[in-house]
């Protein structure tokens, strides 16, 4: 072909139309957008797609004690990595506290602020062992009547039962948020075992292994499951019974909303250990009462 | 007068690439240009970056990831953001080397990954991990790996004599000394005393709690600084007593407050400049007292008027030396009822 204006001009349009055909070619995939530039930018990109997940909503009930604070403040690390989450506070107390308040504030985590008392029935008494703590069933109650009254099966979303001594692997909040009714993952060192969780066979959860109390309907630990919120939603009578048996608590609420055949597993088959229940020593404070009998106590303004 | 044929031609012209304008927004790598570009304009910490890039990145990637644009931000506490990798690495900031020992029981992955997910939202900061063990363990090596840190993995084991010898006063056997140190000579290894990076050294232990805000406050150490940490001695907080003129001339503490330095190891930090200045001071092994370990180390670096109050004078208690039960294993009997592939 001859180097003609002609040609030239040709082969310009034979180019752009073929650019053009690719663009309405992307025109028909998913726009991979940013949303509002402003707002956004200061989002991680672990939240750049935060609109369209699922919220996880983190329940989590604590109680003044010398390690509150520190509890609280690595749970909220954790936590700071997870997009699209909720952190539901309840404290055991009669008013909500400011060391509390505080701390969310500065904490980054969206998060609500609730309390709920424990009846002094139900509190450890001073003769009990230390290990004897206060159920929490209260506290989570008390969430679950704020994600009833503030949330509608539109919302869509996952409830979690997060203690604030345990240890959880950002991982396992991913898992959880695909979660249709109730799904199920196994705990690291908790009844008296490396680790306690479902047995799954063919994707489905077909017994329990557990070490204490296997007759339990459901012999897992709080931080176990997590479930559906249009599910909580349409089962307005699922609570924790703060009188079950010790081990029965978890059993109280999810048997009002599942059967064991039901059960989600997650976690590779549930193979995967991504949660841990460990606890908190108490920490010995002799020289702390001996200076507050000579009435030389710490400064209380400071914080811990 | 304009000829019909040359509208038409200049209208095929400008029609596709009107098109093509229009549709360039959408196009991820396009955006990801114009926003490369914006950021040398605004100079926002680039999280935007990380928008595009994070798609592109699995878990297994290498740690260091170094970025040309350096930040020029002051550290701020994460406040508003969210981070699943670290924050970018600034070439202007100081670098925190934490040194943290660690040895296999139950709980030592739970505590590396709650420790993990607390150094993930600190900027340039280098995880040192010392395994007190023959070799380096695989839960570690995977741990680090898929943690996303900046890491260095040693390991040294302690000899059952050492951890043997002075088990009579059990509370008082050094632990962690051997890997406290081992981590010091990496250090020293690894930069010379010539041309030292701008740094700070923390020994972290695996079960403690720090707040993010520490991390700030230790950045800039010019030689030792000190601060409170709570639930040592017996005490709510032990601290450093703080002149009105803002030095260090005592310790508020109820155990032997005479100390040379009484103060606990997650009390205080160590610029990279003295360590490599001073390479003979490391933790002494043998014929340390209980609770002087620290004064082992810190006697052959600074005196006490030397050291920096942080942490508003020592008044905020910015670390907790928390401590985690060991786990009960009863139900595992002699053979072990749970899977042992599993990992835990």
């Amino acid at each position: 072909m001859r180097l003609k204006l002609k040609n030239i001009f040709l082969l310009y349009l034979v180019v752009s139309v073929l650019g053009l055909l690719c663009a309405l070619l992307q025109l028909g995939q998913p726009c991979a957008c940013p949303p509002a530039p402003g707002a956004e930018r200061s989002r991680g990109g672990a939240r750049g797609g935060a609109q369209a997940l699922p919220t996880i909503y983190v329940v989590t009930p604590t109680y003044a004690r010398p390690v509150q604070k520190a509890e609280l403040v690595r749970l909220s690390q954790t936590l700071l990595h997870v997009p699209a989450l909720h952190w539901l506070v309840v404290e055991d107390a009669a008013a909500p506290s400011a060391l509390v308040g505080g701390l969310l504030a500065s904490s980054g985590v969206p998060h609500t602020h609730l309390h709920a008392p424990t009846p002094p029935e139900r509190r450890p008494r001073p003769g009990d062992p230390p290990w004897v703590r206060a159920r929490g069933a209260e506290q989570r109650n008390r969430a679950l009547r704020w994600l009833r009254d503030t949330r509608t099966p539109r919302d869509g979303g996952v409830v979690y039962f997060a203690d604030d001594d345990n240890t959880y692997s950002v991982r396992i909040f991913e898992e959880m948020r695909s979660t249709r009714l109730v799904s199920v993952w196994p705990v690291g060192l908790v009844g008296g075992l490396r680790f306690e969780g479902p047995v799954v066979s063919g994707g489905r959860v077909v017994g329990f292994h557990t070490g204490w109390r296997p007759e339990r309907p459901f012999p897992l630990d709080m931080a176990a499951f997590a479930v559906a919120l249009p599910l909580l939603l349409a089962r307005p009578g699922a609570r924790f019974d703060p009188q079950a048996e010790r081990g029965f608590l978890e059993s109280s609420f999810l048997g009002g909303l599942v059967t064991p055949q039901q059960l989600e597993p997650k976690a590779k088959n549930c193979t995967e250990v991504l949660v841990w229940h460990t606890r908190t020593e108490r920490p010995k404070l002799r020289q702390e009462e001996q200076l507050q009998r000579q009435g030389r106590g710490s400064d209380p303004r400071i914080e811990v | 007068m304009l000829r019909r044929r040359n509208l038409l031609t200049t209208l095929l012209i400008a029609l596709p690439w009107a098109l093509l304008l229009t549709l360039w927004h959408q196009y991820p790598t396009t955006r990801y240009l114009s926003l490369l570009r914006k950021e040398t304009d605004e100079n926002v910490t680039s999280k935007a970056f990380l928008n595009g890039t994070s798609a592109l990145r699995e878990e297994g990637l290498p740690s260091c990831i170094r970025q040309q644009q350096s930040i020029g931000a002051t550290p701020r506490i994460i406040q508003n953001y969210v981070y699943s990798r670290p924050p970018p690495w600034s070439d202007t900031l100081p670098t925190i080397f934490v040194i943290t020992p660690t040895y296999t029981r139950p709980v030592q992955k739970a505590e590396l990954t709650r420790l993990a997910n607390t150094f993930l939202h600190v900027q340039n900061l280098h995880w040192v991990v010392v395994e007190d063990s023959p070799r380096r363990t695989n839960l570690v090596s995977n741990l680090l790996e898929k943690a996303g840190l900046n890491f260095t993995h040693l390991n040294v084991e302690t000899p059952k004599s050492l951890k043997l010898g002075l088990s009579w006063i059990p509370s008082h056997t050094p632990r962690g000394t051997l890997q406290r140190n081992l981590g010091l000579h990496w250090l020293r290894d690894s930069f010379s005393n010539t041309a030292p990076p701008e740094g700070v050294v923390y020994f972290a232990d695996d079960d403690n709690t720090y707040s993010l805000e520490l991390f700030e406050e230790m950045r800039y150490t010019r030689r030792v600084s000190v601060w409170p940490v709570a639930f040592v001695g017996g005490l709510r907080y032990e601290s450093p007593k703080v002149s009105p003129a803002g030095k260090v001339v005592g310790w508020k503490t109820v155990f032997d407050p005479n100390r040379p330095f009484a103060i606990d190891m997650a009390g205080f930090a160590i610029s990279i400049k003295l360590i490599l200045e001073k390479p003979q001071a490391s933790f002494k092994l043998e014929g340390v007292k209980g609770g002087y370990q620290e004064t082992s180390l810190l006697k052959d670096l600074v005196t006490m008027d030397g050291l920096e109050p942080k942490a508003a004078n020592c008044t905020k208690v910015l670390v907790w030396h928390t401590r985690t039960e060991r786990p009960t294993l009863v139900n595992e009997g002699k053979r072990g009822f749970t899977d042992p592939r599993v990992e835990v």
